[in-house]
């Protein structure tokens, strides 16, 4: 009696399992929407960057003083083909959600600067920071999807705290300045996300080479 | 004797000096070319870096002058995340003026700062900093092998082309995502017309004209970074067969277009034909045994009859208890001669109960049983019983007040097309064949409604009635005043002249009434004819229809 009770149960678990794969959306499928999210994200980041360089004076940096660091830079990622193909598909999830992550409060930041900015262009640049936060948070939803498909390792995210633009000075100077520092940080961390999760696309898609 | 001793001695000190002038300025001479030629180098820029596969980089940078004299260059970086200052690992590999970074070198997404420093034995000159990353400046190499295919196919040829990714770069791990662009030219045409191929190394151009070449170039790009260069041009020729096949249907199409004219041709003499066949007349509506024209034209007793007798219409049960029958009664007018006219169109109609009648039907005085207007009555002794009984005793057929002027109605048309009598005949003047019908109508001239309170009894007693359905009203008994018609005038003033007097009763089974009050209609009687326009509206909702549109008033 017991016996046939938990075989049932098993027949039971094991049919609503293939229900539930054969009914859910491939992970490759996912991997491919999110890379196409992130390649747009980067794309925008980078013409918003030309765009606001176009205008500002370019700043002379110098070893010393030690220019500043981007606020992600503390995490570790990979910083050449061969770190970052050694990395597992956990990994690379994670630190492209951990990277997300840390953008959301400076992208509120960088929107409200953005309206006050003295800027030749300003609207425009006003607009990009907006669907830049639309996109980001998009690809933040579904890589919270993908990551839930991938496992707990894949779910880690590295805390990395925002304090703020401490730099920011009262003239407008200053201001552009520190815009720019900030976009071009976003730059970068948008072109490693868009890297890893390429990386993870290709690796899923082994059968389609197209993928990659 | 000690003066040519002096002389000698003054000699030779000139001399002495003249040489050492001679050679000071010498030296000094030597010693100005020699500064002209050499110098400290000039300041080096540094131009552009480039990495073609995400993996290494190259950069540039031009001498400034040399001084002069054999200058070295160098190149020295610093970078994020390394501690020092370094030198250039690879002056040689890509060229002269240039630095190669390799993959062990190279790091991504971190800042390098290098500076060119020019030195020679005069001194040295450093460029600017030079600030990149190597996200920043990825270009690729060209793509490679592009070829061009003409595919034959049966409907039309299009253009096929291939071409491989570009050297070094690596496709497979997916580390860089390479996108393609080409453009296409027309040899007859200078104009390039780009397309996107995204990530496809092949591209189909569908719509090409045969006999044209075709020049391709393509270009492609890693991830969001530059473009490439194009690649050289590659032709290709469209052969010219596919005329041929054109000029076949082309043959056909004009051998086919013949009959075709031709058809459209005698479609267009025998346009009224072919309208006759294909949209054939749409038939009226029929109703049987009645011809809608003569219907319109007002002529024919006959369709009135069709209508009424294939109409079966439920008599109105509900005046019933208003009135029982009615007694048609009427009148012979003194002689106009429009009577006869007016009797020769009469027609048959239903007898309308109390409530049901159409305006101009009241002109004409309908009976229940087909009636001859013409021919005089016929004898029909169907109803007549009914009407004997009613009248027995003390039953007088009587409508009541109330309904009086709905009795003007009463016996109207319903449906009396030919009855639309234009001229505005005085009704009561109307003769009208005593029809073989049980009932008798009063007919009163109410012209408008504002009697209808007015509470009026009409009577007309029926005193005798003979075999031939003759009626003779028997005024002397009766209460009222027997002026038998209802005029408009008079209901104002007299209650008491609500019935008609029988004049005579005529041979055609015609009872002739009497217009009592003279005086007050020393007026044209006619006058009073047409005025029914109003009064019976309200009554003409009823299942009959009065579809016959009333006549203007007079």
């Amino acid at each position: 009696m017991a016996h046939r009770e938990t075989n049932g149960s098993k027949l039971f678990i094991t049919v609503l399992c293939m229900v539930a794969a054969c009914s859910a959306v491939p992970i490759n499928d996912l991997l491919d929407r999110a890379s196409q999210r992130s390649d747009m994200l980067h794309s925008l980041s980078t013409t918003l960057t030309k765009d606001l360089s176009n205008h500002v004076p370019p700043v002379g940096w110098t070893m010393m003083p030690r220019p500043p660091l981007c606020h992600t830079s503390s995490l570790q990622t990979p910083n050449d083909k061969e770190q970052a193909l050694q990395l597992s598909e956990s990994d690379l999830m994670s630190l492209a959600r951990s990277l997300l992550q840390a953008w959301q409060d400076p992208l509120v930041d960088l929107s409200n600067s953005a309206n006050s900015l003295l800027h030749p262009s300003q609207s425009s640049i006003s607009n990009k920071i907006r669907e830049l936060q639309e996109h980001s948070k998009s690809l933040g939803d579904g890589l919270d999807i993908l990551s839930g498909k991938m496992g707990p390792a894949a779910q880690a995210i590295s805390s990395l705290p925002y304090r703020g633009s401490n730099d920011i000075g009262e003239d407008n100077i200053s201001k552009l300045t520190n815009f720019h520092f900030l976009l071009s940080c976003f730059r970068r961390d948008s072109h490693k996300i868009d890297s890893f999760l390429k990386v993870l696309r290709c690796r899923a898609a082994k059968v389609q080479p197209e993928m990659c | 004797m000690s003066l040519p001793f002096l002389r000698t001695h003054c000699g030779t000190v000139g001399a002495r000096m003249w040489r050492d002038l001679g050679l000071a300025v010498l030296v000094l001479l030597s010693a100005a070319v020699e500064s002209n030629s050499t110098s400290p180098p000039g300041k080096p820029v540094l131009l552009s870096c480039r990495s073609p596969e995400k993996e290494t980089f190259t950069c540039w940078w031009e001498p400034g002058s040399d001084g002069g004299l054999p200058t070295t260059y160098r190149l020295y970086y610093e970078r994020e995340r390394l501690e020092g200052v370094h030198e250039c690992p690879d002056y040689w590999s890509a060229g002269s003026n240039s630095c190669f970074f390799n993959k062990t070198h190279t790091l991504i997404w971190v800042d390098y700062y290098l500076t060119v420093v020019a030195s020679n034995a005069l001194g040295n000159a450093t460029s600017d900093i030079f600030k990149m990353d190597v996200m920043e400046i990825m270009k690729p190499n060209v793509p490679e092998n592009v070829t061009l295919l003409v595919v034959e196919t049966e409907d039309s040829p299009y253009l096929h082309i291939r071409w491989e990714h570009p050297r070094n770069t690596d496709t497979e791990s997916g580390w860089v995502t390479i996108k393609y662009e080409l453009r296409i030219k027309q040899e007859k045409n200078n104009k390039w017309k780009e397309y996107m191929s995204g990530t496809q190394s092949h591209f189909s151009l569908y719509s090409i004209a045969p006999g044209g070449v075709y020049t391709v170039q393509v270009r492609c790009k890693l991830d969001h970074g530059s473009w490439s260069e194009w690649t050289n041009s590659t032709n290709v020729k469209v052969p010219n067969y596919v005329q041929n096949e054109r000029s076949f249907w082309i043959l056909v199409a004009t051998l086919s277009a013949i009959p075709f004219m031709a058809a459209m041709c005698i479609l267009i003499v025998k346009r009224e034909n072919v309208k006759q066949c294909v949209l054939p007349p749409v038939p009226g509506p029929k109703i049987r045994g009645v011809d809608f024209h003569l219907l319109m034209s007002g002529q024919s007793e006959d369709s009135t009859n069709a209508l009424i007798i294939n109409q079966n219409f439920p008599l109105i049960v509900g005046w019933k208890d208003q009135m029982e029958e009615y007694l048609i009664v009427t009148e012979n007018d003194i002689g106009p001669p429009s009577d006869a006219s007016h009797c020769q169109k009469r027609k048959k109609s239903l007898i309308i109960p109390a409530g049901f009648c159409s305006d101009w039907e009241i002109q004409c005085k309908s009976t229940h049983i087909q009636n001859d207007c013409a021919g005089g009555t016929k004898n029909e002794t169907g109803n007549f019983p009914k009407n004997n009984k009613s009248l027995s005793g003390e039953s007088l057929s009587y409508m009541e007040p109330s309904k009086l002027q709905k009795q003007q109605c009463l016996g109207q048309n319903f449906v009396n097309t030919e009855a639309t009598d234009p001229s505005p005949l005085n009704y009561d003047n109307a003769v009208k064949p005593f029809t073989n019908s049980g009932y008798v109508d009063i007919r009163k001239h109410v012209e408008n409604t504002q009697e209808v309170n007015v509470k009026q009894v009409d009577y007309s007693r029926v005193e005798d009635v003979n075999g031939d359905n003759v009626f003779i009203l028997n005024n002397k008994n009766l209460a009222f005043n027997s002026s038998g018609y209802m005029d408009f005038q008079r209901q104002e003033e007299k209650l008491s002249e609500d019935y008609s007097r029988v004049k005579e009763v005529g041979s055609n089974n015609v009872v002739v009434l009497q217009i009592q009050d003279m005086s007050a209609d020393t007026k044209n009687p006619h006058a009073t004819g047409a005025h029914k326009m109003g009064v019976c509206t309200e009554l003409i909702n009823s299942e009959y229809i009065d579809t016959i549109p009333a006549p203007p008033l007079m």
